[in-house]
C-alpha cells in the first residue's frame, strides 16, 4: 500500500490506498510562562482549549552535513532532530522570552557573576533515570571541555570556563562566571543551541543512543533518509506532546522539498527559504522577526576601507527595502549597520535609519579622496542573491563591485588566525545564525580581541562598552550602553547591516494546527495537534 | 570470448587502483577542510586541528593513501569522515538505491525505446519516421531536471496520482517503492528514448536495405516474418552499445533527478562527499562505481558477441 497520503483521483483508486489515522481525544493542554532574564519561575499548567491527539506529522528538511551529536551540531536539521528529543534548561521563544524548561527557577547573585539554577524535580530522561543536578553540571562540564570540540565554548568564551560548575544539594546547579553577565540564562537556553542537557554518560554517538528529556522519542536515524521519531510516554510535561510522532524526511534540494509540500507528501518543512517559498492552496506561512543575518564586512585596516567615509559611502549607496524584498520577500526588518536586532530589548532607538541617498554617497567618497571606487566581494553561495544585489544597487552609484565566489568549505576552511577567507578578505558576505543575545555578535565580531573579527576594527570605547552592558543589572544602564555601542557601529561602518532576516515555517494549515515560526528555526512540535 | 574475458578480468583491479589513486590525488587539490565541516565555522583553530589528527588528516599523503588501500583491499572501507557510519554500509544503501531505479527506469526504456526505433525505421522517411525522431531529439535535449518538473507539478502537485517523493518510508515493500519510482524513472526515459531510438532505427533501415532481407522478400516471406527473423535482430545488436551507455548513467550519473525527487542515490553521495572532501565515502563510491561501470562494459561486449556470430570468429584487436 502506499505509505503516501493524498488525495485520490479514480484511476488512481484501484493501486492505492490512503493511510489511516487514529482517533480522537481532547485533553488539556500545559503551558509556559515567560521570564526576565535575571530570575525566573514557572508552575503553570493550565488547559489550552481542545487538542486533537494522535497523527504523524511529516516534515521535510535538508540532510544534516555531519552526523547528529547534540555537543558538536550546527547545523538546523541536526538540531531542530535533537530539539525533538533532548531538552534545555530554558526554551527561547519566537520573541526572545525565556521559558523554564528542565530549570524550574534560576537567580543571579549580586553583581550578575554567580548564578543558581533550580533543577525541574520528577522529570526522567527516556531510559528511566530521573534529572539531577549532576546531569545537567555533566553536560555544561562536557561542553566546556575542548576535547569535546563543541562550537558552545566560543559562546561561553570569556564568560564561563571549565570548573565554573557546581552543585548545591541535589537539585541546584551554580554557575561561578569569569566576569559579570546579566545575559547568562541566555547562554544555557536554546539560544546556545548545544546546551541540551544529555545524561552524565553520554559518550556520543547519540543517532544510536539516543537518551534525552524531549517530548519525543528517537526510535530510528539514518543520515541519507531521515527520522522516525515517537511520543515519549515519559515526558514531565505529562498532557504533551499531542502528536503520536514525527517523520522527519531530509531533502538535498529546497524546490523538491518545496513540491514535495503542496504535493501532500509532507505536512511542515523545518527550515524554509523565505525568498523563494510562496503561500499557496493548502500551504501557508509562518512568519516572525530574527536575529539572523549576513554581515557586510569592511577591512577598517586596508585600503580603500581604511579612511571611514568610504565604508559610510557603501552603506548610503544601499537600497535596503529593497534588498529586503530581493532576498528576503519583506520579512525581514532593516539594519542600520549595528549589531542591535530590533528584536533585542536593548536596541537603541534614537538612531536615525541610515537610508539610500547618491549625493551623499559622492560628497563622502569625494572627501574621502577616491575618484573611482572599486573592490571585491568575496562570498559563499548562500550569500550569492546578496551579493548580486550589492553589485547592482552599487553599481548605480559608480562603484564597481567585482564577485569573488568561493565553495563554502574554501570559504570558511584555513586558518581563523591567518588566512581564512570570511575573516581575512577585504570585503566579504558572512551569513551569521540567529543569536540570542547582542553580546554574542558584538563580542567575537566587532571588539578589539574578537575571535571572529572579520573588520580588524578596534574600538577601546566600544569594548569598555560592551564589558558596561554585559554587567549592567538595569534595563536602563544596559540600554545606555547599547546606545553608545550602537552609535560608534552605525558611525565606524566596520561591517554593512542591510537588513535582519525574519524567519518563515511553511505548513499545510488542513492537516495541523500549532506549527510555529522560530527566529532560529528551532523546533517545538509538543503543542502541535491535528487539526 | 575466454581471452576477453581474461583480458577484461586482468584489466579491472588496474583500472580501480589508477581510479582510486586519481580521486585521492583530486581530493587534496580540492579547497576546505573536512576537519572544518565537521565541526562547523565557529568551532576553534585548536579543535579542528585536534580533529585532523584524530583523522589521520596531518599524515604524509603517501601514508594516508598506503593506509587507506590496505584496509580497504581486506574488506574495512572505513568510517564516513562527516556521517560517522561505516562506509560499506552508506555506499552499498546509495548503490542499492541506485540499481533498483536504473533497473526499472531499464525495464521502462528497453521495449519502449526498441519499439519506437524500430517503427521510425520500418517506417523511414515517412511522418511516423519524422515524429519519432523529432520528439525523441526533443527529449533527449531537454534536461531531465526539466520535464522531472513538469511531471511533478503535473502528476504529483496537480493530479496527484504519484507521490513527488522517490523516497518510500522505512520498511516499505517493493510495490510502494516502485510506486514511489514512477515519475524519476518516466523522466529518465523520456531523457533516454530518442538516444536508444535513434541507433535502433538506423540499424533497422540499414537491415531493411540488406540484401538479406530482400532475398526474403523475393521469397515470399510475410512483412512480419521478414521483421521477426531477419530485421529484429539485427536492428537491436547495434542497440545494445547504446542501451550499455545508458545504463552506465542510470547507476551512477543521476544527480539531477536523484535532488529533483528526494532520491537517496549513489550518485548525490559522490557528489557530497567530493565537496565535503569525505575521502572514504568517496573512494568508495568511486571504486565500486568504477567496478560496475567495467562490469556493465563486459556485459555489453559479450551480449555484442552472443548476438553477432560474426564477431565471435574475430580474433579481439
Amino acid at each position: 500500500m502506499a505509505d503516501h497520503a493524498h488525495p485520490f483521483t479514480p484511476s488512481r483508486r484501484g493501486f492505492l490506498a490512503g493511510a489511516g489515522l487514529t482517533g480522537l481525544s481532547l485533553l488539556a493542554a500545559a503551558c509556559s510562562s515567560g521570564t526576565p532574564p535575571s530570575s525566573g519561575s514557572s508552575e503553570a499548567t493550565a488547559p489550552a482549549g481542545a487538542a486533537k491527539r494522535g497523527g504523524t506529522l511529516r516534515v521535510g528538511t535538508p540532510a544534516p552535513p555531519t552526523s547528529l551529536d547534540p555537543v558538536t551540531m550546527y547545523d538546523g536539521s541536526a538540531i531542530g532532530i535533537v530539539q525533538l528529543v533532548a531538552d534545555y534548561l530554558i526554551w527561547l521563544d519566537p520573541d526572545f522570552t525565556l521559558v523554564p524548561r528542565l530549570a524550574q527557577s534560576w537567580s543571579a547573585g549580586p553583581g550578575n557573576k554567580v548564578w543558581t539554577f533550580v533543577i525541574r524535580k520528577g522529570v526522567v530522561f527516556s531510559d528511566g533515570t530521573p534529572l539531577d543536578a549532576k546531569a545537567v553540571k555533566a553536560s555544561f562540564d562536557r561542553l566546556l571541555d575542548p576535547k569535546a570540540k563543541s562550537a558552545a565554548l566560543s559562546a561561553f568564551d570569556g564568560i564561563l570556563a571549565a570548573g565554573g560548575v557546581s552543585l548545591r544539594g541535589e537539585d541546584t546547579v551554580v554557575f561561578t562566571l569569569e566576569r559579570a553577565f546579566s545575559d547568562f540564562p541566555y547562554l544555557v537556553s536554546a539560544g546556545n543551541y548545544n546546551a541540551v542537557i544529555l545524561k552524565s554518560d553520554y559518550a556520543g554517538n547519540f543517532a544510536k543512543n539516543p537518551i534525552g528529556t524531549g517530548a519525543f522519542l528517537l526510535k530510528s536515524y539514518n543520515a541519507s533518509t531521515g527520522a522516525t521519531l515517537v511520543r515519549n510516554p515519559k515526558h514531565w510535561e505529562t498532557a504533551k506532546p499531542y502528536l503520536d510522532g514525527v517523520q522527519v524526511k531530509f531533502y538535498a534540494d529546497s524546490q523538491a522539498e518545496q513540491i514535495a509540500l503542496q504535493s501532500g507528501d509532507l505536512d511542515a518543512l523545518i527550515i524554509t527559504d523565505p525568498s523563494v517559498i510562496l503561500a499557496t492552496g493548502d500551504v501557508v506561512l509562518d512568519k516572525v522577526s530574527g536575529t539572523a543575518m549576513t554581515a557586510f564586512t569592511l577591512r577598517v585596516d586596508k585600503a580603500p576601507f581604511d579612511k571611514k567615509e568610504v565604508r559610510q559611502a557603501i552603506a548610503y549607496a544601499l537600497d535596503r527595502p529593497g534588498v529586503n524584498q530581493s532576498i528576503d520577500n519583506n520579512i525581514g526588518q532593516l539594519g542600520n549597520d549595528h549589531l542591535f536586532a530590533p528584536l533585542f530589548k536593548a536596541a537603541p532607538t534614537g538612531i536615525a535609519q541610515r537610508t539610500q541617498d547618491a549625493d551623499k554617497v559622492k560628497q563622502l567618497l569625494s572627501s574621502a579622496g577616491v575618484d573611482k571606487l572599486s573592490f571585491t566581494l568575496t562570498f559563499d553561495p548562500p550569500s550569492k542573491s546578496y551579493a548580486l544585489v550589492i553589485q547592482d544597487q552599487l553599481k548605480q552609484v559608480g562603484i564597481d563591485v567585482k564577485l569573488d565566489q568561493r565553495s563554502s568549505s574554501e570559504f570558511y576552511g584555513g586558518d581563523q588566525a591567518k588566512d581564512t577567507p570570511w575573516l581575512f578578505t577585504d570585503a566579504n558576505l558572512v551569513g551569521w545564525a540567529g543569536r540570542a543575545v547582542p553580546s554574542q555578535f558584538l563580542g567575537p565580531m566587532v571588539t578589539s580581541k574578537g575571535v571572529w573579527n572579520g573588520s580588524k576594527y578596534a574600538n577601546p570605547a566600544l569594548d569598555a562598552a560592551l564589558t558596561a552592558y554585559d554587567a549592567g543589572s538595569s534595563e536602563d544602564v544596559r540600554k545606555k550602553q547599547a546606545e553608545i555601542i550602537a552609535t560608534a557601529l552605525h558611525e565606524d561602518v566596520p561591517v554593512i547591516l542591510s537588513i535582519w532576516n525574519g524567519s518563515v515555517r511553511a505548513y499545510n494549515k488542513t492537516k495541523f494546527t500549532g506549527i510555529k515560526a522560530h527566529p532560529s528555526t528551532y523546533v517545538d512540535f509538543s503543542s502541535v495537534s491535528r487539526v | 570470448m575466454t581471452r576477453l574475458l581474461t583480458r577484461r578480468l586482468v584489466a579491472i583491479p588496474v583500472t580501480l587502483l589508477a581510479v582510486s589513486v586519481l580521486v585521492f590525488l583530486a581530493t587534496e587539490v580540492l579547497p576546505g577542510d573536512v576537519a572544518r565541516t565537521v565541526l562547523g565555522r565557529e568551532a576553534s583553530d585548536a579543535s579542528v586541528a585536534d580533529l585532523r589528527r584524530s583523522l589521520g588528516l596531518d599524515e604524509a599523503l603517501p601514508v594516508r593513501y598506503a593506509h587507506w588501500l590496505a584496509r580497504f583491499v581486506h574488506g574495512d572501507w572505513g568510517t564516513s569522515y562527516t556521517l560517522k557510519v561505516p562506509v560499506r554500509e552508506l555506499v552499498l544503501g546509495r548503490l542499492g538505491n541506485s540499481l533498483l531505479l536504473a533497473a526499472f527506469a531499464f525495464l521502462l526504456l528497453v521495449p519502449i525505446a526498441l519499439g519506437l526505433g524500430l517503427l521510425a525505421g520500418l517506417h523511414h522517411d515517412k511522418p511516423t519516421d519524422r515524429v519519432i525522431s523529432v520528439v525523441g531529439l526533443a527529449l533527449g535535449a531537454t534536461p531531465e531536471f526539466v520535464t522531472g518538473v513538469i511531471l511533478l507539478v503535473v502528476f504529483a502537485v496537480q493530479l496527484k496520482w504519484f507521490p513527488a517523493s522517490a523516497q518510500a518510508n522505512p520498511g516499505a515493500g517493493l510495490l510502494v517503492r516502485l510506486d514511489h519510482l514512477v515519475l524519476p524513472a518516466v523522466s529518465l526515459v523520456l531523457l533516454c528514448t530518442g538516444y536508444v531510438a535513434r541507433h535502433v532505427r538506423a540499424s533497422t533501415v540499414a537491415a531493411v536495405e540488406s540484401p538479406y532481407v530482400r532475398a526474403a522478400e523475393l521469397r515470399g516471406a510475410s512483412r512480419s516474418q521478414v521483421v521477426r527473423r531477419h530485421v529484429l535482430r539485427n536492428s537491436t545488436v547495434p542497440a545494445t552499445s547504446a542501451l550499455g551507455v545508458q545504463a552506465q548513467f542510470l547507476i551512477g550519473g543521476l544527480v539531477a533527478v536523484e535532488l529533483l525527487f528526494n532520491y537517496p542515490g549513489v550518485g548525490a553521495l559522490l557528489l557530497q562527499s567530493a565537496i565535503d572532501k569525505d575521502l572514504p565515502t568517496l573512494q568508495a563510491a568511486a571504486v565500486v562505481l568504477g567496478l560496475l561501470y567495467m562490469l556493465i562494459m563486459l556485459l555489453v561486449d559479450v551480449t555484442y558477441r552472443l548476438l553477432d556470430p560474426r564477431l565471435r570468429r574475430e580474433v579481439p584487436a
